[in-house]
């Protein structure tokens, strides 16, 4: 008889392996929703560089990209395509909880009830002007007498519907030109005196504030290091209906990188990633790599992920009704 | 000044600088020469070797690797029709139709001779320009962008045959690209135009499908019905006209081609109008070369002069791009903004410090440029015969090989079916306007030009209201478009009188 | 056939611009406007150039087109169907069986059926072809492949 519980024990030796280390000899893919060369993109493979040490059984690693309609397309992948295997990982457009709130047509996903890992950063929207028009606080902005000409990408971009909603709800004399082909070329024409400042993340606008080209006057909900002084636009609104359409644009931005898996994925598999994502955005070395490339990480957990996709798909009808006039689904 | 350009030359002249840079040009040979293999996502593939370099070999090695790009670029185009790189589709007009002629060594001379000379032209300029060229950038605002489109866009008569019918095609096929160019999510009101209930055309066409269908698939249909080689019936299928003598058509021509390597410089300097414009501009003012009719006819049918100019441009608009990158911060391609995320390494800030503090490593750039595509017209020349006997062989070989190119080519723009799609699509179209006659080049210029004609127009409308028109560059524009629009008929006239 | 397939195409672009314009009619202001600058002139471009093919007279002006002619030879309208026949079939494959497998399968079968090669060229070269794309494209640079539809029915992937 023993021999049989030897040769069970025996048996359930490379089970019990396996089971330590899912992920040994796997291949994990992190599907971004965007092409080669953008900040989601280069944000994914900075992970994927560092992720591996992180996770027991060091599985390798690769970076896909799925770019195409505001990388919807990815989301719906890997919410219907891909296989719970824990294997798949998605990363794309922090606003598509907003093509799902306003319906678009196309949205085959629900942010919901994915498998969230977590945010990689949070990106908040800042308004920034040129220096030399010396506006320094939201009081000089309200009293400025000329209309301040603001540069947009288009509709659904926070380089758009940031300033919209300034606009409308806070009544500042913006006038919003819009067309641009990248947010580099606003920068461009804010040199240029064409246009006086533009909204965009903080990220990217860094470079030129350092450069003293524009200066930052204010800001949206999102916590980043760098923006605490500045004014939240929320704050400035009197209307509770304005407050909280200002909330719901900017909500996204806590989740600035989000990373999901199918909804379907084991808790295990989950638990792994999540604990792989919250070590490796700590790593020294992603650090140092993420410093030079002037990208910052900082890790947002799952639950505050989930709650800020709740709050955001729970609002009431008549919010999103008038939400929907001003913001798009877009960029 | 004088120093900053030596001690650039220096910077760049230290062995393990020089190591990398070959093994950038190494790579980028492939890339370019591949469809398939897009500059952008195997520059994101390399980053993680760049962070482990030291700053200048990391540059040395991006550089070097995307300088080479449109050079190899154009020995696709030109020895099977399938464009390596979205800025080398041009050249399959005459390259290709060169090789069909059995001149295949004598194309691909010339577009690596022409590639030189617009490399170091585009360099030379360059550095020639620095003192004048931030003023210059921050003079052409939206209104003037938007003029330089139509510039552009005027082409597509110089692009057209000559004559009403002529003209009526040309411009049809123009105004079908412009058409095609509205596809997708506008900037103004975000509706998604035309999506047809896709989310593949959410975000409009892609431009590499498009011309790999438009281009390589009626190739490819009329190989087949050859049923030769893609040299065609040589006489005892011998290759005439070797590599060197496309070097010396490069010089017979000196003056075009570097008129088109200033076109390109110029159009590369210019952010926001796009890689794949300066060479059919520069196709379309080679074709004004023309002095006859005789001569006009023979484009798109092997003129070599139809080489030289895309060659030329196509290469030294990669110098010009390095100026919106590294003088503003504003990358004017995707691979730019990787080099721009290289050149954070390095400590340097992208803004006018690097036209005045720190010109000594802005010139090293230059140098960089130079060398790397002195090296590969080099490397390439004892290649180049051997490259053009690929024209011998069996078509049936070939086209196998040729077809997995172009899907692989075209897939890779989005990894969407979608993408196939647009190709076959695109070449069904494509042979349709070879069989009815109707010229493809002025569709190009149209799909090309259109978001930024359009988007320019309305920024410049919403920002400065009527009063764009009388800015003194954008008078300048339109007295040049509208020059270029009645050239072909003063051109006529002129030979009438001759005649006469 | 020069002027059959310049009707043909005139006709496809009436009927796309025509699509377009009323398209176009439902959208505000902004986004409409350069679809129906462009597709309105279009459409009556295409109409001349339909028209014209139908009572111009001869093609003499055909001559000057800046671009390549097509082969004319034999039987070119059967030639060029095949063509598109396997061009066509290739794309099948991709769709139907995923990039890996039809890569190899149409390379092997053109080079057989069509080409008529022997079957040491044919194994050849697709190994050649094949080992290239698998090692570039896959094993190199992780490009995303997915499974054919009709494999994934099956349940390989």
């Amino acid at each position: 008889m023993k021999w049989k519980l030897g040769l069970i024990g025996l048996l359930a030796l490379p089970l019990s392996a396996w089971a330590q280390q899912p992920y040994a000899g796997k291949t994990l893919t992190i599907i971004v929703g965007y092409k080669a060369g953008g900040g989601y993109d280069a944000t994914a493979r900075l992970l994927a560089r560092h992720l591996p040490k992180h996770i027991p059984g060091k599985p390798t690693v690769i970076v896909q990209n799925m770019p195409g309609a505001n990388s919807m397309i990815a989301a719906n992948h890997v919410y219907n395509v891909a296989k719970p295997d824990g294997l798949t990982i998605g990363t794309f457009n922090r606003n598509l909880p907003v093509a799902q709130l306003t319906n678009v047509q196309g949205v085959k996903y629900d942010m919901t009830k994915f498998a969230w890992i977590g945010s990689a950063a949070s990106e908040c929207t800042i308004l920034a002007l040129r220096t030399d028009l010396q506006i320094n606080s939201v009081e000089d902005l309200r009293r400025a007498k000329q209309p301040l000409v603001i540069g947009a990408t288009g509709p659904g971009a926070n380089t758009y519907d940031f300033p919209l909603l300034l606009k409308e709800f806070l009544g500042f004399n913006l006038k919003i030109v819009t067309g641009y082909q990248s947010s580099a070329d606003i920068m461009l024409a804010i040199e240029r005196k064409e246009v006086d400042g533009r909204a965009g993340s903080f990220t990217s606008i860094r470079p030129f504030i350092d450069r003293k080209l524009v200066r930052p006057v204010l800001r949206a909900r999102a916590d980043e290091p760098g923006v605490e002084q500045l004014p939240i636009d929320e704050d400035l609104a009197t209307n509770p209906r304005a407050k909280a359409i200002m909330a719901l644009r900017s909500a996204p931005e806590i989740v600035g990188r989000p990373y999901v898996m199918h909804p379907d994925t084991s808790p295990e598999h989950l638990k792994i990633m999540r604990e792989a994502f919250a070590k490796a955005i700590d790593d020294k070395e992603l650090i140092a790599e993420a410093t030079k490339a002037k990208m910052e990480l900082n890790y947002v957990g799952a639950d505050v992920a989930v709650k800020v996709m709740k709050e955001m798909l729970s609002q009431p009808k008549d919010v999103v009704e008038e939400f929907s006039k001003y913001v798009k689904f877009g960029e | 000044m004088l120093e900053a350009l030596l001690e650039g030359l220096v910077l760049v002249l230290q062995w393990k600088a020089l190591a990398f840079m070959l093994l950038g040009i190494l790579l980028g040979f492939w890339v370019g020469l591949l469809p398939g293999l897009g500059g952008a996502t195997t520059l994101a593939q390399m980053l993680p070797f760049v962070y482990t370099m030291q700053p200048v070999e990391a540059f040395a090695f991006l550089l070097g690797m995307h300088s080479v790009t449109a050079t190899t670029g154009d020995i696709t185009s030109v020895l099977f029709g399938v464009p390596g790189e979205a800025a080398s589709a041009a050249t399959i007009l005459d390259g290709y139709a060169m090789a069909k002629k059995g001149e295949a060594g004598r194309a691909l001379g010339a577009a690596l001779a022409s590639s030189l000379v617009g490399a170091l032209v585009g360099a030379f300029a360059l550095a020639a320009a620095i003192p004048i060229v931030r003023p210059l950038v921050l003079t052409f605002g939206s209104p003037e962008l938007f003029m330089l489109a139509v510039v552009g866009l005027a082409f597509i008569a110089a692009l057209s045959s000559q004559g009403g019918r002529g003209m009526l095609r040309g411009f049809l096929a123009g105004a079908l690209g412009l058409f095609l160019a509205t596809i997708g999510q506008d900037p103004q009101a975000g509706v998604a135009r035309y999506a047809l209930g896709t989310l593949y055309l959410w975000q409009g066409l892609d431009l590499v499908p498009v011309l790999v269908g438009l281009f390589a698939i009626p190739e490819i249909i009329d190989l087949v019905v050859r049923g030769t080689s893609i040299a065609g019936a040589l006489p005892a299928g011998k290759l005439s006209r070797g590599a060197l003598e496309g070097v010396k058509d490069t010089f017979r021509h000196f003056w075009l081609t570097i008129r088109c390597s200033l076109i390109g410089t110029f159009i590369g300097i210019m952010p926001g109008m796009g890689g794949a414009v300066a060479q059919w501009m520069a196709y379309g003012h080679a074709t004004q070369s023309a002095r006859t009719a005789e001569e006009r006819k023979g484009f798109g049918q092997g003129d070599v002069r139809g080489v030289l100019g895309p060659g030329a441009a196509n290469n030294s608009k990669e110098g010009g791009s390095l100026i919106p990158t590294i003088a503003f911060g504003v990358p004017g391609s995707t691979a730019m903004a990787i080099l721009l995320g290289g050149f954070f390494l390095l400590g340097l800030v992208p803004g006018p410090d690097m036209l005045s503090k720190h010109l000594a490593v802005t010139f090293s750039m230059v140098w960089t440029i130079v060398i790397a595509n002195v090296i590969t017209v080099i490397a390439c020349f004892a290649l180049l015969n051997k490259l053009a006997q690929l024209t011998t062989v069996r078509g049936s070989l070939l086209i196998p090989v040729i077809l997995v190119l172009v899907f692989i080519g075209s897939y890779t723009s989005n990894n969407h079916y979608g993408d196939l799609v647009v190709t076959l699509l695109s070449g069904g179209v494509g042979y349709l306007m070879v069989l009815a006659g109707w010229p493809r080049a002025p569709f190009v210029l149209g799909l090309v030009l259109g978001k930024i004609a359009e988007n320019y127009l309305y920024i410049s409308t919403a920002r400065y209201g009527a009063q764009w028109l009388t800015r003194p560059v954008v008078l300048v524009l339109i007295a040049i478009a509208v020059a270029v629009i009645l050239y072909p008929l003063f051109q006529a006239r002129r030979r009438a009188a001759a005649h006469a | 056939m020069h002027r059959k397939a310049s009707f043909a195409l005139s006709v496809l672009l009436m009927i796309a611009s025509g699509y377009g314009v009323i398209a176009a009619t439902a959208w505000p202001m902004k986004a409409a406007l350069f679809p129906l600058v462009i597709g309105v002139p279009l459409f009556c471009l295409a109409a001349a150039e339909a028209l014209w093919t139908l009572f111009g007279s001869a093609p003499a002006e055909a001559g000057e087109v800046r671009d390549f002619q097509l082969s004319v030879g034999k039987d070119t309208g059967r030639r060029a169907l095949a063509a598109a026949a396997w061009i066509l079939a290739f794309f099948a494959a991709i769709v139907l069986l995923g990039f890996p497998v039809a890569v190899p399968l149409f390379v092997f079968l053109y080079l057989r059926l069509q080409g008529r090669e022997s079957w040491a060229v044919s194994i050849v070269m697709t190994a050649a072809v094949w080992g290239v794309f698998y090692g570039l494209f896959d094993l190199l640079l992780h490009l995303p492949f997915p499974a054919g539809w009709l494999l994934a029915w099956f349940g390989f992937s």
